[in-house]
This record gives structure tokens, sequence and C-alpha cells, in this order.
């Protein structure tokens, strides 16, 4: 059973509909204005049909001065009904049923005899006797003349039949012609749904077929499926990549931890060899769960944001952050200075996270920085943020690298990073805390030389001026 | 047996060049695809252990260089990615053999030592030279019962020439197969190491196992591969 609106069949009915009243509106016009010249035709017949019996008294002979009917060459229809009167009533001739009710002259009056529905026209007239001799007499004159509508009618009610045949079959030859065009230009629909209907995890793409294209009402449809399609499939690479990228990165510490066992038992070594073989063991685990810890913090950031989200004083984080990176400052021998700062700044942002995303940069500025360097931090209150610069003077960034650097496990130079005990996540962590605050993270390279990480968080509302 | 470690993570590369050198094999390691393509054009090695993801070129790409260049050292791939179509992938532009991360250390070990005994032509780990049995896996040389006791570098001099039988091989050839770039080269290193191998070997009233060949290098008289 087929369930569901046809699209088809609504356009092809709601077209029939409009037929059908349109056909009967015009079925009407027709047969009113038929009616109309067919009665004016009619009425014209009855008013010529009165001067000619008029005519043919007014013409006949008059032997002793009578007044006379000469109905002989006449043309009268059989089914005419008529009265020729003469002055008081007198009938000079006549045919037929005629009522007897007055009727106005030079005027068509309707009647019914005997059932059937007739017109009857009036007209007066004068016959004068010896028109030139004094002796001249006039005779008033009046004639009833009428005929049936009967033949009228019929004529009015074929045409109006004719009319309604010609609508239906027209009717019938729309809906089918109707139903085809609907079909066919449904058709960019169905390639469309079909090309959609490719689309899977695997084939994340969507190029809109060139019929959808043509038509103004399906390409915003084909558009948007192309754009959601995109969008998905950025949003699937960007899991897939994060994935792999993760796999590798543990798979890489996997292989470490393991080599660095099965090298200590390859063969008898001495028990100096075993205790250092194991600090190096116990290094290789640190470090994977390490991984493991940022790649969970990193998967806890991107979820959706907690409803409970906590304010935290971003101003003191930061100098809290200033204190715990300055003894990792020592021993890389980076001081770490404070060049501007406020003393309250209230953000949106649980502070563990704040001070997670303050500890991270931080001390990527140290790791970045030179021997004797320095790392300046500056943290200024606008009207409805706060932002957070951090310098070093290190070498700053390759350019090449500038736009993966917040990409996850992404490492300018991996094997430089690795040494550092980098896992490449600190700054996609750092992002994900910044964008769970509502801000943004921007890194830069200064002209005169270094690195500058730029925080802009907005103040929690309650906290605006 | 010379091997080109080419391995961006400094931890790993360390343990696999570690447990290659026990084994008896000279590593030279590479940080990135870079480094790895300019080492392997050199053309002085047994084998290349190649690392996928590289920084700098990638190891598809050094692959791919070092075949299109007609270096037809054995390549094994190490590879922490997932998918068979990256492995055909591999395999099909020249890679011999590959080894999924985490891998057995172990197991590198026996496939270097494969690939190198099938590049050479033997397909059985025992190698005959002359009289003499050379094991490749426990790394022994025999005659009859009776186990010959050779140095490391010793060994591996002769295994290198009982792997190419017949062939003449150069003192150079045998530098540079036996040693990596962390071992000082002499040249009379070879001649003393060979000395006393050939006296080690030899059996007094009969003629020499390795000929020298004067300016050319060695010979061994006659290899037997099984």
């Amino acid at each position: 059973m087929r369930t569901g609106a046809s699209i088809t069949r609504r356009l092809t009915l709601s077209v029939l509909l409009l037929e059908v009243l349109a056909g009967l509106v015009l079925i009407a016009i027709v047969t009113n204005h038929e009616r109309q010249v067919r009665f004016e035709t009619f009425d014209a017949n009855l008013r010529a049909s009165a001067n000619e019996l008029l005519g043919a008294v007014q013409e006949a002979n008059s032997m002793d001065g009578s007044v006379r009917l000469e109905s002989e060459g006449l043309h009268l229809p059989p089914r005419a009904a008529f009265r020729v009167l003469v002055d008081n009533g007198q009938v000079l001739g006549g045919r037929g049923v005629v009522p007897t009710v007055a009727f106005e002259s030079d005027k068509v009056s309707r009647a019914r005899i005997e059932g059937r529905p007739f017109r009857f026209y009036v007209l007066k007239g004068d016959r004068i006797i010896d028109p030139n001799s004094s002796r001249a007499v006039t005779h008033r004159v009046t004639i009833i003349y009428g005929l049936p509508e009967g033949r009228t009618w019929h004529a009015i009610f074929e045409a109006t039949r004719f009319f309604a045949l010609a609508t239906v079959i027209l009717l019938g030859v729309t809906a089918i012609f109707m139903s085809w065009l609907v079909r066919r230009l449904l058709h960019p629909i169905r390639e469309l749904a079909l090309k959609a209907d490719k689309i899977d995890a695997e084939h994340l793409t969507f190029d809109a077929p060139e019929s959808s294209k043509q038509f103004l009402e399906l390409r915003p449809l084909a558009f948007a499926i192309q754009e959601t399609t995109a969008r998905l499939q950025r949003s699937f690479e960007r899991q897939r990549r994060f994935t792999s990228d993760a796999a590798h990165e543990l798979k890489t510490d996997l292989a470490i931890v393991k080599s660095s066992i099965q090298l200590l038992a390859m063969k008898r070594r001495t028990v100096e060899e075993y205790e250092q073989g194991l600090a190096l063991g116990r290094d290789d685990i640190g470090r994977l769960e390490s991984t493991v810890q940022k790649m969970l913090t990193l998967a806890r950031l991107e979820q959706s944001v907690n409803v409970d989200q906590r304010e935290c004083n971003f101003a003191a984080i930061v100098s809290d952050a200033i204190t715990q990176s300055q003894s990792y400052g020592q021993v890389k021998n980076v001081a770490v200075f404070t060049t501007e700062t406020e003393q309250y700044a209230f953000i949106l942002l649980n502070p563990e996270d704040a001070l997670l995303l303050c500890s991270n940069v931080l001390i990527n500025a140290i790791q970045h920085s030179p021997e004797n360097g320095r790392v300046e931090v500056a943290l200024e209150s606008r009207v409805d943020e706060v932002v957070l610069r951090v310098r070093d003077y290190g070498l700053g960034i390759n350019e090449d690298d500038l736009p993966f650097l917040f990409d996850p496990f992404y490492r300018g130079d991996a094997s430089r990073s690795r040494k550092s005990g980098g896992t490449g996540l600190g700054l996609s962590i750092c992002k994900a805390i910044c964008e769970r605050g509502g801000g943004t993270i921007s890194i830069a390279n200064r002209t005169e030389g270094g690195a500058e990480v730029c925080i802009l968080l907005p103040l929690a509302s309650s906290w605006r001026p | 047996m010379r091997v080109l470690l080419v391995e961006d993570e400094l931890r790993l590369a360390a343990n696999i060049a570690s447990g290659l050198r026990e084994a008896g094999f000279a590593v030279d390691h590479a940080a990135d695809g870079n480094e790895g393509l300019a080492y392997a054009e050199q053309n002085l090695f047994d084998i290349i252990v190649l690392d996928l993801m590289l920084p700098g070129l990638e190891g598809r790409d050094v692959l791919r260089f070092l075949r299109k260049k007609g270096i037809h050292a054995p390549v094994l791939i190490l590879t922490a990615q997932e998918g068979k179509t990256t492995i055909i992938e591999m395999l099909n532009s020249g890679a011999d053999d590959y080894l999924a991360k985490p891998f057995d250390l172990g197991e590198l070990i026996a496939r270097v030592k494969a690939l190198i005994r099938r590049s050479k032509g033997a397909s059985s780990p025992r190698l005959r030279v002359a009289e003499l049995e050379v094991d490749t896996i426990l790394q022994a040389v025999r005659r009859g019962d009776t186990i010959i006791d050779l140095s490391p570098t010793e060994y591996r001099i002769l295994e290198y020439l009982a792997h190419r039988p017949r062939a003449v091989v150069s003192k150079q050839e045998l530098l540079e197969h036996l040693y990596d770039y962390e071992w000082e080269h002499h040249s009379n290193v070879i001649e003393a190491h060979i000395s006393n191998l050939r006296r080690k070997i030899s059996i007094p009233e009969q003629e020499t196992i390795i000929e020298t060949l004067r300016h050319r290098g060695y010979r061994l008289r006659s290899g037997d591969k099984q």
C-alpha cells in the first residue's frame, strides 16, 4: 500500500479542480450569452412577423370599407399563435391560443400556453381606408403574435452541452499531460534523492546532479545537501585523523616500551645495565601515561560544554601559573616577567582548566626561549573581554606550520618536539579550553623576533562594567 | 651486514639500533626522511629499516625515490598506521616486508636477517663455505661437529663473504658493510681480521678458503649455497 501524499497527484488534482471551476464559469457565461443572443433574434423574429401581419392588414383590399386580413402570401411558422384585432376587439384573424390578458404594446411578454412557454409581441397600428378621400376612416389594428420558446431553449441547451463536453475532454487531456509534465519536472528531485542516498560514512562527498542545478527551486536544496555533506566530511575527517594520529602516537609509545624491555631481555646483562634499562623504561611509560592523560583531557574538553561551568578570576590564575612556571624557567634559565596585570578579571571557565591553559602557554614559551631568555606576560581587561599575551624571544614559528599549530598531534618538527617531551596535544588542549570559555587563541610571529600567543576570553556577564 | 635505520622517534631508534648491533649488525640511524634518503643513496646498506611517518620527506616517498634511483637493498617498513591499503601500497612501491608497531624486537631482527639472506640469494639460514657451515641464526661456524670460535667481526666478515660466493669483495666494501659511521675506518683492520679468520678456519695442509687478490680484495675459494 502506498502511503504519503504524492506531489504529482496533488498538483494534477489542483490543476484539474481549477480547470473544472473555470469550465463551469465559462459554461455559465457562454450559456447566458447564448440565451441573450438567441432571444434577441427570437424577439426580432416576433417583431418582423407582427409587422408582416400588420402589413397584410394594411394592404388588404377593402371592398366594403371594412378591414380585412390578407393572409395569403404570409409565411408564418406553423407553431406561431396570433390574433389580429380591430378597434373594439373584433377579431380579423388568428391561429392557436392567445392569452386574453392585455399586453403592453411594442413589448415582448411571456406567457404559458397549454403548459408551454411562449413569447408574445403586441403591435398596434392603423388601417386607413381611402386615405386620399374625405371619407377616410381610420381603424386601430392590434396584432398579438407569439412563438413557443422551446426550440430556442433547445438550441441553448445544445450549445451548453457542446461546451460541457469539450471541457470534459480538455480536462482528460490536461490530466494526462499534467501528470506526465509533473513527473518530468519532478525528475530532478528523484535524481537528487538518488544521489543523496549514495552518501554514507565511506563516501562523504556530494556533487549535485546537473538537472537539480538548473532549477531555481532546487538549487537551495542541492546546495544545502552539498554544504551539509561537506561539513560532515570535514568533521568526520577531523575525527578520523585524530583517531589515526592517536593510534599512531600510542603505538609508537608502546613500541618504545616494548622494545626497551625486549632489548633488556635479549641477553644476560650487568646490574647497572638492568638499572639503566629500567630507568629508561620508566620514562617511556611515563610518556605513554602523559599522552593518554592529555588525550583524555582533550576528549573531555571537546565534549559539550558543562551546564555548571564555574567562574574564576583569570587574573589570579595567571599569577598562579606564572609562579608555577618560574621554577621550570629557572631550570632552563629563562625569566618570566609580568609587564601588565589586572586584579580581577572573572571569566566563565573552571579554574583548573584556566590554570591548565595558562601553564601550557607559559611552559611552551619557556621551552621555545633561548638560554638566558625572557618570557613576558601581559594581562589586560577591556570592556567585555580580557586579553592575555605571552611573548617569547625564541626563533619564532615556521610560517608553514602556523595554520596547523592547533591541530592535535601536529608538531612542527616531530623529532625535536618529541625530544622536548611534547605530545603535540598541548596547543589543541589550549584551543579547546579557550573555546569552552567562549574565547579564542592565536599565535603569531613578532617582527622583533619570537612568537606571541594571544588569548581573548569574554568576561563573565556579572563582571562587565 | 650494515643496516640503515630511518626512524624519527629517537628512543625507539635507539632501542632498535642497540638490538640490531647486539645481533651483529652495523647500524646507521637517520632521524628524518631527507637524511635517510641521503644515507641510502650511498648504496652501502644491506637492508633499510624505514618508518613510514617521518618529518621532512615521508617514508613512502623515501622508498619511491630509492627504487627510482636503482637502489635495490631490501626495505623493511615500520608502520603504526592501520589499513591494508597502506601495506599493499608499500609492497607495490618496492618494499619487501613490513612490521606494524608495536612490534617484537626479536621478530624485527629475524626479519632483517631473513630479508638480507633472501636478497643475497640464499633461502636457508645455514650457508655452506667449502666444508664449513655458517649458521646465521646462532651466528656460529661449524666444521663437522666442531664449532670454530670466531670473534664477532670475524664472523661478520665470513658471513658477508659467504653470502657472495665466488665474487671478489674489496676491503672497502667490507668496511662499508660491516661498520657504521660511528666506527673509525681503517683498511688494515680488515686485513688483520682476515688474517685471523683465515688462521681459524683453514686446515694447515690445505689451500686457504679465503683467497687474496692483489689490489682487488678477497674471494671465497669455493662457496656452496644450499
